[in-house]
């Protein structure tokens, strides 16, 4: 019986919230209800009648419950993902650049397809691929550079916070960096194309791919310097 | 019965008060002390005890411990604040010009 008792109120707070004070009332109203029911039976009635009473004393636990939410300890704010203003519009830059790269072929091969794919005509179609494939070059690496940068979520007034700052003053060159660096071998690629079908001499342009990465790396050495120099 | 419990039931707060000004006393033992001086008349739902055991305690008028029984049987004391004194003190007045206006306006002239 006493164990029908135990069995009774571990149904009845399946519905409970699960917090410390919920575990602490369930063991409090256990052990009274306990008592009663022995109680009841010291009085001379049955186990049944002691049972049925000590179950019919709880009442509507709802409001109890309810309560407990309340006591529940507020949750820790959860970063939310905060839509950077101007993404949208981040996000429309993006895709037109990548239009203009898909579409930056077909003054190429309209023109190409008009004259015969000879003479002025492709020239022109090729001039105007690298025009478009600039733009679009162009539209990334501004959309790059002027995009709030998404911070994770840090508690202010942290080490982590001064940490943060301080990374940030770095950060910026880094940006510009990188931005240039994204650039750069599109525009190689670029002025390969223009100086081959522009001269013709496709058998001495390809040096330019062996040209390309030593600039970079000298690009890359002098901003370094220039870098530490400013400190 | 029943009407006369919901009108009981308005005062739970003071009627626990009551009960924890003579010592620290823990939900049945409480309960048991309303059944009797009632002569089995009136009982608390254990819902609504401890319901009034969280107000209560929650506005600073009763604070509880757990006690240390030998018999292994753990219970949750209660006991009531300076405070909790003070609005005591506040609902019995208030009850007491309650009866007494009742008291003139129940009966006919």
């Amino acid at each position: 019986m006493e164990y029908r008792i135990r069995a009774y109120v571990d149904e009845l707070f399946q519905s409970a919230p699960r917090t410390q004070r919920a575990y602490e009332l369930k063991v409090e109203l256990t052990q009274n209800l306990l008592d009663k029911y022995f109680a009841l039976l010291s009085e001379g009635k049955s186990q049944d009648d002691a049972y049925n009473l000590t179950v019919m004393s709880i009442g509507d636990v709802q409001e109890l419950f309810a309560g407990l939410t309340e006591d529940a300890p507020p949750e820790p704010p959860v970063p939310q993902a905060v839509p950077v203003p101007g993404s949208s519009r981040s996000a429309l830059v993006v895709t037109i650049a990548v239009m203009l790269y898909i579409l930056s072929v077909v003054p190429l091969i309209v023109l190409s397809a008009l004259f015969g794919g000879h003479g002025d005509g492709a020239v022109l179609g090729v001039a105007m691929m690298f025009v478009m494939i600039a733009c679009a070059t162009g539209l990334l690496i501004y959309n790059h550079m002027t995009k709030p940068k998404a911070q994770p979520y840090v508690m202010p007034g942290t080490v982590v916070q001064d940490f943060k700052e301080w990374q940030s003053g770095k950060s910026q060159k880094k940006q510009l960096m990188k931005s240039i660096r994204a650039a750069y071998w599109p525009l190689v690629l670029a002025l390969y194309f223009l100086l081959s079908f522009g001269t013709g001499k496709w058998y001495i342009t390809w040096v330019l791919f062996l040209i390309a990465p030593a600039v970079d790396s000298i690009i890359s050495a002098v901003l370094s310097l220039q870098d530490r120099n400013g400190k | 019965m029943s009407l006369a419990s919901d009108m009981i039931r308005g005062h739970t707060d003071t009627i626990i008060l009551a009960q924890l000004l003579k010592e620290d006393s823990y939900g049945y033992k409480i309960n048991r002390a309303i059944v009797e001086k009632t002569g089995g008349l009136f009982e608390l739902k254990e819902a609504t005890l401890y319901t009034a055991f969280r107000r209560l305690e929650q506005s600073g008028c009763i604070t509880s411990y757990w006690g240390d029984e030998n018999t292994g049987a753990r219970r949750k004391y209660y006991s009531i604040t300076p405070h909790g004194v003070e609005e005591y003190n506040r609902m019995v007045a208030q009850w007491e010009q309650s009866a007494g206006l009742l008291q003139r306006l129940i009966y006919p002239e």
